[in-house]
C-alpha cells in the first residue's frame, strides 16, 4: 500500500514538473532592442539554469525544388537571459522553415517554425519534446509550399 | 496761393473795400514792443524730438527681432510636391512625404529629435531605443528600435504605423506602446488612441477607435488582440477592468507569477510584467 502511494506520488510530481520546451514570439517579445529585425525570437521553459542550456538551430528549405539546409547563428539576449533570437540567414527565394533543438540536461525539445515574407507563421509552428524529424520538417515544407502557392 | 482768375482777383478786392478797417488794441502794439525790447526771439511751437539712446534700443530690437524669427524659420524643411531623405545622425533616414512641414529640433549624438507640423514621414532607426524623437501636436513618438510611419495634420491628428521594431507614442503621461504589424492613432486632445494590429477584425477596431465599447472589444478579440487589451486594462473604469484582466487570461493564459489584485490595481511593475508576458502572443 505505502509503495503505491509513494510511486503514486513519484508520477504526480513527475507530470506536474513543466516540461522543457521552446516558446516563440515577435521580435517585441524579447524587451531587446536588438532583436527587432530579428525573424522571431524565442524563449525556452522548463528548464532550470540558463547556463545548461543548449541551443541549436538550422534553417531548410526548397528553392526551385531543391533541398537545402543550414547552420544558423542564435544571438543570445545580453538584457533577458533565456531570451533567443533568429535573425534571417537564409535567401529571400524559395520556402524555408527553421529548425530549433534545445537541450537542458537530459531533457531535449524541438520547434519547427515556418516563415514567409512577413515573417514567422506562429499557427503553423510545430513543437515537440525530442528534435524535429527530417519527415516532420518536409512536411512542414510541403504545407508551406501549398499556403505560398500563388492563388 | 496766386491766383491768376482776374476776374477773381477783382471780386477780392471789391469785398477788402467793404470791410471796415478797425486798429489793434494798444496794449497788443505795447505787449509786443516790451518783448522785443527783452531780446525775446519768438518761439517756435514744442516738437517732440526722440532721444538718440532711444534710436539706439530700438535698432537693437528690431536686430534682434530679425535674428529671433530668422532663427525660429531655421531647420524648417516643407517638401512641397517633392518627397525628401534626410539622415538622422548616424543611426537612421526619415523619408518625407510631399506636402510635408516638420523642423529638426535636436541633432545631438544623445537626441535626435523632429517636430512634424503635418504631413507624412517613414523613418528608419537603427540605434538603441530613446535616441530617436518624434513631437506632433498630439504627443511624442519615441523610437524603440524600428521602422514606422506616422502622419499629422496641423491639430495632431495622425496615426502611427509600425513595420519593424517598436515604437512608444507619450503624451502627458499616457503611453501607447505599437509593435510592428499595429498602428495607433493620434488626437489632439487626447493624445494616443490604443493600438490594434492591423490585422485585427473590424469590430476590434470600431470598439476602441471611436466611443470606446469595451464589451464589443473583449468578444472580438483573438490572442494576438492582447496588445489591445492591455492598453485597455488602463483605459477603462475600475468596474471594467476586471473583465478586461479576466478575457485576457482566456485568451493568454497566464503564468503565477502575474498578480491579478496588482493588475486591477494598476501597479505599474505588475502591469509591466504582464505586458512583458503576453508580448509573446503579439
Amino acid at each position: 500500500m505505502m509503495r503505491s502511494i509513494l510511486a503514486f506520488l513519484a508520477f504526480a510530481a513527475f507530470a506536474n514538473a513543466q516540461a522543457f520546451s521552446f516558446r516563440i514570439g515577435a521580435p517585441v517579445a524579447s524587451q531587446d532592442f536588438q532583436f527587432k529585425s530579428a525573424a522571431f525570437v524565442f524563449r525556452t521553459e522548463g528548464c532550470a539554469g540558463v547556463e545548461k542550456l543548449k541551443i541549436t538551430a538550422a534553417a531548410v528549405g526548397r528553392v526551385n525544388g531543391e533541398r537545402r539546409s543550414m547552420d544558423l547563428h542564435v544571438a543570445a539576449s545580453s538584457s533577458h537571459p533565456g531570451v533567443f533570437a533568429v535573425a534571417q540567414q537564409w535567401p529571400q527565394e524559395g520556402n524555408w522553415v527553421v529548425s530549433l533543438k534545445g537541450e537542458c540536461g537530459d531533457k531535449i525539445a524541438g520547434a519547427i517554425v515556418p516563415l514567409n515574407r512577413q515573417g514567422f507563421i506562429r499557427e503553423s509552428a510545430k513543437f515537440f519534446s525530442r528534435a524535429a524529424k527530417d519527415s516532420e520538417i518536409d512536411a512542414a515544407l510541403k504545407d508551406l509550399a501549398k499556403k505560398e502557392e500563388p492563388k | 496761393m496766386e491766383m491768376t482768375d482776374p476776374a477773381a482777383e477783382r471780386f477780392a478786392q471789391s469785398m477788402l473795400a467793404e470791410l471796415p478797417l478797425v486798429e489793434a488794441p494798444e496794449s497788443v502794439w505795447r505787449g509786443i514792443e516790451a518783448r522785443l525790447d527783452a531780446g525775446e526771439r519768438p518761439r517756435p511751437a514744442p516738437v517732440f524730438r526722440w532721444p538718440r539712446w532711444a534710436f539706439a534700443i530700438a535698432a537693437i530690437f528690431a536686430i534682434v527681432a530679425a535674428i529671433f524669427w530668422r532663427a525660429s524659420q531655421r531647420g524648417w524643411i516643407d517638401t512641397g510636391h517633392s518627397s525628401q531623405t534626410i539622415a538622422i545622425g548616424q543611426i537612421g533616414t526619415v523619408t518625407i512625404a510631399p506636402g510635408t512641414r516638420l523642423r529638426v529640433v535636436a541633432d545631438r549624438p544623445e537626441e535626435h529629435r523632429l517636430a512634424l507640423q503635418h504631413g507624412e514621414i517613414h523613418a528608419r532607426i537603427t540605434a538603441p531605443p530613446r535616441l530617436f524623437f518624434v513631437d506632433t501636436a498630439s504627443g511624442t513618438a519615441i523610437d524603440l528600435g524600428c521602422e514606422y510611419t506616422l502622419t499629422a495634420d496641423d491639430r495632431g491628428a495622425g496615426e502611427l504605423h509600425v513595420t519593424r521594431g517598436w515604437v512608444a507614442f507619450v503624451w502627458q503621461g499616457r503611453e501607447s506602446l505599437t509593435p510592428a504589424g499595429a498602428m495607433v492613432r493620434t488626437r489632439p486632445v487626447s493624445g494616443p488612441g490604443i493600438p490594434y494590429f492591423e490585422d485585427a477584425s473590424s469590430e476590434l477596431k470600431r470598439a476602441v477607435d471611436g466611443r470606446l465599447d469595451v464589451n464589443a472589444a473583449l468578444g472580438a478579440a483573438r490572442p494576438r488582440d492582447t496588445l489591445t487589451l492591455w492598453h485597455l486594462l488602463q483605459r477603462v473604469s475600475d468596474t471594467d477592468r476586471a473583465p478586461v484582466y479576466d478575457r485576457i487570461a482566456t485568451l493568454a493564459p497566464l503564468p503565477a507569477s502575474i498578480d491579478r489584485e496588482k493588475v486591477l490595481r494598476l501597479d505599474p511593475e505588475a502591469l509591466k510584467l504582464l505586458k512583458e508576458e503576453l508580448a509573446w502572443t503579439w
